[in-house]
């Protein structure tokens, strides 16, 4: 294990106890408990690898199991997300839900075709194959957040904003080392554990100062029924686009 | 080979959605007073500034041009299309402006709804983004080909201009909700006229 990957490694460990006692300290552990339980588990599989690392260097057996059990909580922490953002909106979150469900049920069910199919093939090895389709999955679970919060500028607070940024950040750095580490081969490694650990240090980074004390999503006050709703909002903004789009259809030289 | 460009893709997606996602500025408080006062003088600059027939036709008006062609030199009629040209640039540009206002608009306001019809969304969404590829089109036609490129389109336009006037008429009243009232001018509240 390099100096670099080594200290990196320690300064994630600090981090990480950090923000489990922040979240106690700041009373948001039960606010985010998905996360907060996503940080525990790294926090304590890290530690054993650090410790087996040491006391048997050449043993490997535990970093997949880890890395798919923290995988599915980092899942559990986009649907939290999603939870927290569009709270007030019902459809919104179900629509990011579904996307995401939809995605992961792809995956798992490509997964137990070629199980099924191809005779040769098992999970074991293919393990870094899965984690790169399950973190493209997330990719598309968070990228959906980001366009339906972007799309109806919904306001997001300092704590999920910093969940989204660390996450986004670590989530778009292992889509791409591990897409070059299964084309390149075995001689991408060292780069590929600098940019993993470097990238989870950053989202460690970002957590800590987001998640420092607890900090509320913003609400809005629903709008009164006297403008009417949502349906004859939506009726009236078609009727004139519909409109404008007749007339301007009809002025376009032909 | 496919699935490499495809992961670098979504790669790359998620890093520019995070890109805009912290450049994103704090959203404004949709439905304040201030927010239906902008949505109805946008759309009042649509129907009554932009969209009327008398300035849709004076725009594209082709006895203007016959009348300049036949009693102007040619560095005067040169003069002329280049500047019909540009006018009829800057009313497709204002028109294309104030469609992306009237988005802001029903997005600003359809986010306050708990539930939303996602298929509706879905529809309003690719409308808008047709709308305004169509006034992209415009925008290139008319540079392309001048204003006067197409035969019978001032009669088109002017034809229904009146008719999309009136339907916007009926569209605005959605805005004129109570929220509004506070603006109105009620000097034995508070003296002050907007």
């Amino acid at each position: 294990m390099g100096i670099y990957i080594q200290t990196v490694w320690l300064s994630g460990l600090l981090i990480e106890g950090i923000i489990l006692v922040r979240s106690v300290l700041g009373r948001s552990l039960a606010k985010y408990p998905f996360f907060y339980l996503y940080i525990a588990s790294v926090f304590a599989s890290s530690t054993a690898l650090y410790v087996i690392g040491i006391v048997k260097p050449l043993e490997h057996g535990f970093y997949w199991p880890k890395q798919y059990v923290t995988l599915f909580l980092g899942c559990g922490v986009i649907f939290e997300v999603s939870r927290h953002v569009f709270a007030q909106r019902v459809t919104l979150d179900r629509i990011a839900r579904w996307t995401m469900l939809v995605i992961f049920g792809a995956i798992f069910l490509s997964v137990a075709i070629q199980a099924f199919v191809l005779p040769d093939w098992n999970v074991t090895a293919n393990t870094a194959d899965l984690e790169r389709d399950l973190r493209i999955a997330q990719a598309i679970g968070l990228m959906t957040i980001l366009l339906l919060t972007g799309y109806y500028g919904i306001g997001i607070g300092k704590n999920i904003k910093g969940m989204i940024l660390g996450f986004g950040i670590y989530v778009g750095a292992s889509v791409f080392s591990l897409t070059l580490r299964l084309f390149v081969g075995p001689r991408f490694n060292p780069a590929f554990g600098v940019i993993q650990n470097t990238a989870y240090l950053v989202a460690l980074s970002v957590w800590m100062v987001a998640l420092w004390s607890y900090e509320p999503e913003p609400t809005e006050k629903p709008p009164s029924s006297s403008g009417g709703g949502y349906q004859l909002l939506a009726d009236r903004t078609q009727e004139i686009l519909g409109s404008i789009n007749d007339h301007l259809d009809r002025t376009v030289p032909r | 080979m496919i699935q490499l460009i495809i992961s670098l893709l979504v790669g790359v997606a998620l890093l520019a959605s995070l890109y805009f996602f912290v450049r994103r500025s704090k959203p404004s408080a949709e439905g304040s007073a201030q927010q239906l006062r902008e949505a109805r003088q946008t759309l009042d600059s649509l129907q009554f500034g932009l969209l009327p027939n008398d300035l849709v036709h004076r725009i594209f008006a082709k006895e203007d041009l016959e009348y300049v062609v036949s009693s102007a030199p040619a560095d005067v009629q040169s003069l002329f299309l280049s500047e019909r040209k540009d006018i009829a640039l800057g009313w497709v540009r204002r028109v294309r402006g104030s469609i992306l206002e009237l988005m802001r608009f029903h997005r600003g306001h359809a986010r306050l709804y708990a539930q939303l019809s996602a298929a509706t969304e879905t529809r309003l969404a690719l409308n808008f983004a047709s709308l305004l590829a169509l006034c992209r089109f415009l925008q290139i036609a008319v540079y392309l080909r001048g204003p006067y490129a197409a035969p019978g389109m001032v009669r088109t336009v002017a034809a229904t201009a009146g008719r999309v006037c009136n339907i916007s008429e009926q569209s605005l009243q959605f805005l004129k909700v109570k929220e509004l009232d506070p603006l109105n001018n009620t000097p034995s509240s508070h003296g002050a006229s907007v």
